[in-house]
């Protein structure tokens, strides 16, 4: 009786981690799970908006040549703090950075499908302000 | 000499067992056979308990695929919102400092 008793309990909970395990690998999304952790952003975009190779072609040339020009901020930034430029000046530099930031991103979402192109921007757009990083642009993550 | 006829087969003859009716009779015998089976294999053990058992598979299996893609969507959004917030923190010019 006791035997069996215990039996059967390791058989329900074998049952329930079984089916654990099985839910988890199909709601799970690999593909987005091997891009975090390889720390991949544009091939999370590339996986996260289903975009065709045009289209991710296009992404990321828009994204390279945001790099270049958010480098350029980046320094400008950098610059004027170094000199302890004024806090107008800096809190200028900033809100240009902001605005190219925001200008970069709906161009972005200009080159996605339309509802993708919406999400996008929903993700995003909040997220401008409030991050810190060190280094040069990048999409790769911090280990 | 005379025999006087043994008694005892008469008696025997005579002698009926009418003990009281047991209405659980049958049922108690079929329990303790279904227990001496039940005792021997879990299969059996099961069948006699087959609705509580089959509903404690049910749960289980139920109960461990909602954890599972309960748990499944909860890091699928945590891996989409590191990988957002990586993707924007690297194009702000704002949050950068020297490369040392």
């Amino acid at each position: 009786m006791t035997r069996n008793l215990i039996l059967t309990l390791l058989l329900v909970a074998a049952v329930a981690a079984a089916a654990f395990g099985v839910a988890f690998v199909a709601s799970g999304d690999r593909t987005l799970r091997v891009a975090a952790r390889q720390g991949d952003a544009l091939e999370w975009l590339r996986v996260e908006f289903s975009l065709d190779a045009d289209r991710f072609a296009a992404v990321r040339r828009l994204h390279d040549e945001f790099s270049i020009e958010c480098s350029v901020h980046c320094a400008a930034i950098i610059a004027a703090r170094e000199r302890s430029a004024p806090a107008a000046e800096i809190a200028a530099l900033e809100d240009h950075c902001v605005g190219a930031m925001t200008a970069h991103f709906r161009q972005v979402a200009a080159r996605m499908e339309a509802a993708q192109g919406e999400r996008y921007l929903a993700l995003v757009l909040p997220r401008i302000r409030g991050h810190t990083h060190q280094g040069a642009p990048s999409v790769r993550l911090a280990p | 000499m005379s025999f006087s006829p043994d008694p005892l087969p008469t008696l025997l003859a005579s002698w009926r067992i009418q003990p009281p009716p047991d209405p659980g009779f049958r049922r108690g015998v079929r329990e303790r056979l279904g227990a001496g089976v039940a005792g021997a294999t879990w299969a059996a053990f099961a069948r006699r308990r087959a609705p509580l058992v089959a509903g404690a598979f049910a749960v289980a299996l139920i109960g461990g695929a909602l954890g599972g893609y309960d748990h499944a969507r909860a890091r699928v959004d945590e891996d989409r919102a590191r990988l957002a917030s990586a993707y924007v923190a690297g194009l702000d010019a704002r949050r950068m400092v020297p490369a040392r």
